[in-house]
């Protein structure tokens, strides 16, 4: 067990808690309809189910999976884990700036031309972002360690 | 073509790459997914090689010829339907034994066989090797290694296709316990 | 269920064919002896893939990557087809300039073939036109091309990836509950993209009971891509709920069918296939294929309809037909009558009959019944034509069945909705 995986594991943990708060929050905004949350740059609509219900339960899980994960990273099985774990905060966070994307081409609908403008696109990206978006970042960390560590080396 | 058609049936396993295969042999556009159950009816395409056109047919995966679902019920019907058609058995290198087993039914039919031993990267990448010169001297039949993703091997495939032949399953057994040694030059795979 | 070495083995022999030198155990015996003497295995490290790959099968680890996969899929559906291209682009094209353009250049709004192809002179938008040209068109390609599209797209990656195995092997136990085998998963995944392919892919399940069930509940309850398309477009808000009723559905009739129907449910093993990075060449091909295929069968299907159903409308036909199962749609579906017209137009294409339910005023709950109810009561004539293909006996059998269900599944809606105060 090197300082590496310490600190990393530390650092995973403390990850993993924070992406089950943050998937629970998504799902408790839901519920309660406080009419969203924000927060900084974060913000939490909550308004519909599958984004945020469905959605926050899977960001819940990842997080989940990167916590039972962490206490010996440097094993492949429970590293696949957290990577497992990071993977589906990527799929959401994924579809979220797909999302942006997708909306963000079209000008909008009272427009009468059809596609949206260079600054109108970029200006669609301005936050609030979903807590998976912000997560995303410190998630790829763990794509990081699976490089740095040798799990993608083939055999 | 002055001589008629040849058919040539691929038979082996669910997802062993036989649509891979038939479509590198025929140009078509059988449908390829990894998942076993793809092919659930036949396709038919046609090539040729070394002047001899061959009808192709891609028959659905089976795990053997009992007929146990509706997949192998057309997949044994072809077998009776096709009586002078060469069979090619199509097995994935990772895990050969199961694919072993409807090959060696196919050979106690007393069919022509030849054995496409798919998937040698794969195999290569999980450190698995296949000793093909090993199996055809025990099976007397011809065993031809691909890579049917990349087209490797394919030639030799279509190649060795005319020199498909019988077995009998009795002196399999006997090489595979060691009471007869390699088969002689005549008997065994002539010309492999 | 797990990966096996010899998924015969404890397999009775069916048929033993004549010419058959060996039994099954001695031929074992001889693919071991063959298997040995030919295979060496190298020590292989395994590799974070192959844990992965175990761990989506484990209902622990498997299940969240299942949420998260299907959570994918709707998400990518949505932003694509509505964002993109149908609310960000078709409607404006289809509202503001061809619609228009169309009414104008037609001659005599107030003729047959106007009606016909162009529909309601007053229209503002192509929903309510209800013209071959202007309707169809609209449906056909600013609606459901773009949702067949992704949704093809993404179904051909599922399929290459090596995942639908996996996902077999994560419900096998749920399904058995419900008469079925894990494999059949397959079959509905595949529904969700068309019902055609989905009927051909259950032959894969072993028994007739399997199939039967099977075949059964693709055509009642498992909605095709060109329905899911549109209902995100039209009901927006309540698809769902629509889904829930379906998947409530499909699990209680399920049951119900796999205690009915006579036959075994015996155990196969599946084969779980690697991992594969999908090959784009292999990806584009088939998104090809299937999307000219869908240009051009289904394209003109959903103009014929609309052709068909206003030929119906001018015949009066529709009107007669609401008037007499007025009662049975009023009071036992709580659905209003004009609801006729698109259980019609169903029969041709569901997409088509949810287009047509938008105009037709009536309840949030209403709307979701009716679009529970045009799912459910008949396949498509396409389905249909396959499941033919696959028996009569069986497709009579589940015409029955359908009815049945459509009639009692469609009452109970209705009773939820009265019990919840909101039909
Ligand atoms: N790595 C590798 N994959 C292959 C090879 N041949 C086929 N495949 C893959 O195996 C899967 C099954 O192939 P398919 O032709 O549909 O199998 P079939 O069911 O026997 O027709 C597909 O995902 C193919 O891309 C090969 O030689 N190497
Ligand atoms: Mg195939």
């Amino acid at each position: 067990m090197n300082t590496e995986h310490n600190t990393a594991q530390i650092y995973i943990a403390a990850l993993g808690l924070v992406t089950m708060i943050l998937g629970l929050v998504d799902i408790l905004v839901w519920i309660g309809f406080t009419g969203g949350i924000e927060f900084g740059i974060m913000g939490i609509a909550g308004d519909d189910f599958f984004r945020w219900a469905w959605g926050g339960l899977v960001v819940f899980l990842g997080g989940a999976l990167m916590l039972s994960g962490c206490r010996n990273v440097g094993n492949i099985q429970e590293f696949s884990k957290v990577l497992l774990g990071a993977a589906l905060v990527w799929t959401i966070a994924a579809c979220d700036i797909f999302a942006m994307i997708c909306e963000n081409i079209p000008a909008g609908e009272e427009a009468p031309e059809f596609l949206n403008s260079f600054a109108g696109f970029v200006g669609g990206f301005a936050p609030p972002y979903a807590p998976a978006v912000i997560l995303l970042p410190f998630t790829l960390v763990i794509a990081y360690f699976f490089y740095a560590w040798g799990f993608a080396d083939e055999s | 073509m002055s001589k008629k058609a040849a058919k040539i049936l691929l038979v082996g396993n669910p997802n062993v790459g036989k649509s891979v295969i038939f479509n590198r042999l025929t140009g078509s556009d059988a449908v390829v997914s990894n998942y076993p159950g793809t092919t659930v009816d036949y396709t038919e395409g046609t090539f040729i090689s070394g002047k001899q056109e061959y009808t192709v047919i891609d028959v659905p995966g089976a795990y053997s010829l009992e007929a146990r679902d509706k997949a192998e019920e057309v997949a044994v019907r072809m077998l009776h339907e096709h009586r002078d058609a060469t069979v090619v058995v199509v097995l994935d290198a990772t895990r050969i034994e199961r694919g072993l087993y409807i090959a060696l039914e196919t050979i106690e039919m007393g069919r022509s066989v030849l054995i496409a031993l798919n998937m040698i990267d794969m195999a290569h990448d999980r450190k698995i090797s296949v000793d093909d010169r090993k199996l055809q001297k025990l099976l007397g039949v011809p065993v031809v290694p691909l890579t049917a993703i990349t087209g490797e091997g394919i030639m030799q495939l279509s190649d060795m296709i005319r020199k498909a032949q019988a077995s009998d399953v009795k002196d399999i057994l006997a090489r595979a316990e060691g009471r007869a040694s390699e088969p002689a030059q005549a008997s065994g795979c002539a010309g492999c | 269920m797990q990966k096996e070495e010899h998924p015969n083995r404890h397999k009775r022999q069916v048929v033993q064919g004549a010419d058959m030198v060996l039994n099954e155990d001695q031929r074992w015996s001889l693919v071991d002896l063959l298997a040995k003497q030919t295979i060496s295995a190298g020590t292989y490290k395994q590799t974070v893939w192959d844990v992965i790959g175990e761990l989506t099968v484990k209902p622990l680890t498997g299940i969240p990557v299942a949420f998260a996969v299907l959570y994918a899929f709707w998400s990518v559906f949505g932003s694509f087809a509505g964002a993109l291209c149908t609310d960000g682009f078709f409607v404006k094209f289809f509202d503001n300039h061809f619609l228009p353009w169309m009414q104008a250049i037609w001659p005599d709004p107030n003729s047959i073939l106007y009606f016909l192809f162009v529909g309601d002179p007053l229209a503002d938008n192509c929903f309510e036109a209800f013209g071959v040209l202007t309707s169809g068109l609209f449906i056909a390609i600013g609606v459901v091309l773009p949702a067949v599209l992704i949704f093809y797209l993404m179904m051909a990656i599922l399929e290459d990836s090596g995942y639908l195995p996996r996902l077999a092997v994560l419900v096998d136990t749920l399904l058995h509950k419900m008469g079925l085998h894990g494999y059949a998963i397959v079959p509905t995944i595949l529904g969700l993209g068309c019902n055609v392919p989905a009927i051909t892919a259950t032959r894969i399940l072993e028994t007739k009971k399997q199939r039967f069930i099977m075949m059964t509940l693709l055509a009642i309850f498992v909605p095709c891509g060109a329905q899911l398309g549109i209902m995100l477009e039209v009901i927006p808000e309540s698809v769902g709920y629509v889904m829930l009723f379906l998947l409530i559905g499909y699990v209680v009739f399920g049951y119900l069918l796999s205690k009915i129907v006579p036959g075994t449910n015996p155990e196969i093993l599946i084969d779980v296939p690697p991992y594969h990075m999908p090959q784009r060449a292999n990806i584009t091909k088939k998104l090809w294929m299937r999307t000219s295929g869908f240009i051009i069968n289904a394209v003109p299907f959903v103009l014929l309809g609309v052709l068909f159903i206003n030929l119906l409308y001018i015949g009066g036909v529709i009107q007669w037909l609401s008037d007499v199962f007025a009662p049975v749609f009023v009071h036992w579906f709580g659905v209003p009558k004009e609801t006729a017209g698109p259980l019609i137009a169903a029969f041709l294409r569901k997409d088509l009959a949810v287009a047509q339910l938008s105009n037709i005023e009536m309840t949030q709950y209403q709307m979701i019944s009716a679009v529970v109810l045009i799912s459910i009561y008949f396949p498509c004539v396409a389905t249909f034509v396959v499941m033919l293909k696959e028996g009569w006996k069986e497709l009579l059998a589940a015409v029955g069945v359908l009815f049945a269900v459509a009639f009692i599944y469609g009452g109970i809606i209705h009773a939820i909705g009265i019990l919840l105060g909101v039909a």
